[in-house]
């Protein structure tokens, strides 16, 4: 039973993003679905195992060069690719992971941080006779037009990471009702005593950081596709806590707050851009009443309410002590 | 000192914070199925004791052993492991997991999903199952955190202060769950509440200012009036 409604509020929260796609122009709805994804990394690291990282646009990068990489210099299949992008991911994480993942909280935050400005000097400086520098790399004439989907369209470029997304939101969910997820919420609530129990927590918050990072290589692969161009502003340090806000804007560490985060920052720097050259700092105020009204984004404000609704609704009361961690 | 029964063995174990030595050339042995009591005044090494065996502070020098197996530099989540589970004093549980989910990991730990034995010492918990953790009493929160570390049939139990602000009849219902538990597994109890002591141990240390000031090995001699020489 439990199943069943949380499919229904995944499948009801996706229609609506169906309905973005028809109400909006589609880079919009793409822009969306694939901040969306990048954001949920960064809100599996700080609502599930509580670690707060400034340095995801690193593993954006990470995915988005790997990918760019193989479409520019060896192939043109775009699926290749993406799926370029998720071993990079894989396998940086799991090679920086054993350093990083022993730091602690602002540590952990800045260390992220730091690797965010080495990767985009590297891009940038080092490597630019490979990365072309700040002119990046295009590729976009000529991804190849691939079956079934076609990635090299918009159009059809939208269905696939909406696939993607709603794959990664089951993913997201069952790890959240797997004993992994409970060791994950447990780590972020008292370390000491996950160790009492028996389990290593070093092993815990790796596994977590590679799967947070590996998804948000992903959605770098994604993006590389997406507009077939990548150039080293895809990692820069001046958008290094986008994620964390996005996450903030939809609520820590619940199901949807990367999708709600992701709408609505995204649809205020459409709409408010477009009027007021200063957006963020619009985006900072709605940041600071966040914060003032309780920390919990504009997801976790409506979810308890939402819940409320419904269980008033079918007549099934209001349960006080939330026997479900969504 | 040490013979086949014991089930742990800790020799001139020194343990200190920074500069500040908490632990002076503590010896002490436990048998199998005994439970021994650890008693004095705050700060006197009781819990830094429990921490030490636990692999939860690293001593200066000296020996914890195990059936043989020397524990020291070991990680916490191995000893844990080896069947030895720390029960702290603060009775902090997952708060945001469900009852069941505390169990849950207790089970996946140590691959013991039968928890009849858990509901048997503690049925309230059978019904809380869907409550998450940090809403329940301070005496409901010890009956899961006691439940959780007997999960896997542990060989040895370090309990920190279990009836601390508990309610009488919470306490009464503990001390009856440590009389049952001693009859599969040996007990370490650091407690302050001497009755309780009396009543179930079968051996008591007695600490001061990081020092065993007293071993009593009688049931003779383990009354309150022995012990609070030492407090």
């Amino acid at each position: 039973m439990n199943a069943l409604r949380w499919w229904w509020g995944l499948v009801l929260a996706f229609a609506l993003v169906a309905l973005v796609r028809v109400f909006l122009p589609l880079p919009f709805a793409n822009e969306i679905i694939i901040f969306s994804i990048y954001t949920m990394g960064c809100n599996y690291l700080l609502g599930r195992i509580g670690l707060i990282s400034f340095g995801q646009p690193a593993y954006l990068a990470v995915g988005a060069y790997a990918a760019a990489f193989y479409l520019f210099y060896f192939g043109n299949n775009p699926y290749v690719g993406i799926l370029i992008g998720i071993v990079a991911g894989i396998v940086v994480s799991f090679a920086i992971g054993p350093l990083f993942v022993r730091l602690r909280g602002d540590y952990f935050a800045l260390v992220n941080l730091a690797l965010a400005v080495i990767i985009f000097y590297l891009m940038q400086k080092v490597l630019a006779d490979i990365t072309h520098g700040d002119n990046g790399l295009w590729f976009l004439t000529s991804l190849a037009s691939t079956p079934v989907l076609d990635l090299s369209r918009p159009d059809q470029f939208f269905i696939f990471a909406f696939l993607v997304a709603f794959a990664l939101w089951a993913f997201y969910k069952y790890l959240d009702d797997s004993i992994f997820g409970a060791c994950c919420l447990a780590t972020k609530i008292n370390e000491d005593k996950v160790k009492f129990l028996g389990y290593s927590s070093f092993k815990i918050r790796l596994f977590a950081f590679v799967i947070a990072n590996t998804t948000t290589a992903l959605a770098g692969a994604m993006y590389a596709v997406y507009l077939g161009f990548v150039s080293p502003e895809i990692t820069s340090p001046a958008r290094a806590a986008d994620p964390v806000v996005v996450t903030i804007l939809g609520g820590v560490g619940t199901l949807y707050g990367p999708l709600v985060g992701a709408i609505i920052y995204t649809g205020m720097k459409d709409v408010l851009s477009k009027v007021f050259g200063n957006w963020e700092l619009v985006i900072g105020f709605v940041l600071v009443f966040i914060m003032l009204a309780g920390e919990k984004g504009i997801w976790g404000t409506l979810e308890p309410l939402i819940k409320k609704v419904f269980l008033r609704a079918t007549g099934k009361g209001v349960d006080q002590t939330g026997s479900s961690r969504r | 000192m040490t013979n086949n029964d014991d089930i742990l063995t800790v020799v001139g174990l020194n343990v200190a914070y920074g500069e500040s030595k908490a632990l002076f050339g503590v010896n002490m042995n436990v048998r199998r199925n005994q439970v021994v009591a650890c008693v004095g005044r705050n700060g006197a090494g009781k819990s830094t004791l429990l921490k030490s065996i636990a692999g939860f502070l690293k001593p200066t020098s000296g020996t914890i052993s195990c059936n043989g197996a020397n524990l020291v530099g070991r990680p916490a989540f191995a000893i844990a492991g080896m069947g030895i589970k720390y029960i702290p004093q603060d009775k902090k549980v997952f708060s945001d997991l469900t009852v069941q989910e505390n169990l849950e990991l207790g089970s996946y730990a140590s691959q013991d999903y039968d928890w009849a034995p858990v509901f048997d010492y503690f049925p309230k918990l059978k019904i809380l199952m869907d409550r998450k953790a940090g809403y329940l009493s301070g005496g409901e929160r010890q009956m899961l955190m006691v439940g959780r570390a007997i999960l896997g049939g542990p060989k040895l139990l370090l309990v920190d202060e279990p009836t601390e602000g508990l309610a009488p009849s919470i306490v009464m219902h503990l001390r009856n769950v440590f009389k049952e538990l001693a009859k599969k597994t040996a007990l370490v109890i650091v407690e302050q509440n001497l009755p309780l002591v009396c009543a179930i141990a079968d051996k008591v240390y007695a600490l001061k200012e990081g020092r065993i000031m007293a071993e009593l090995t009688e049931r003779e001699q383990i009354k309150p009036e022995a012990c609070e020489k030492y407090l």
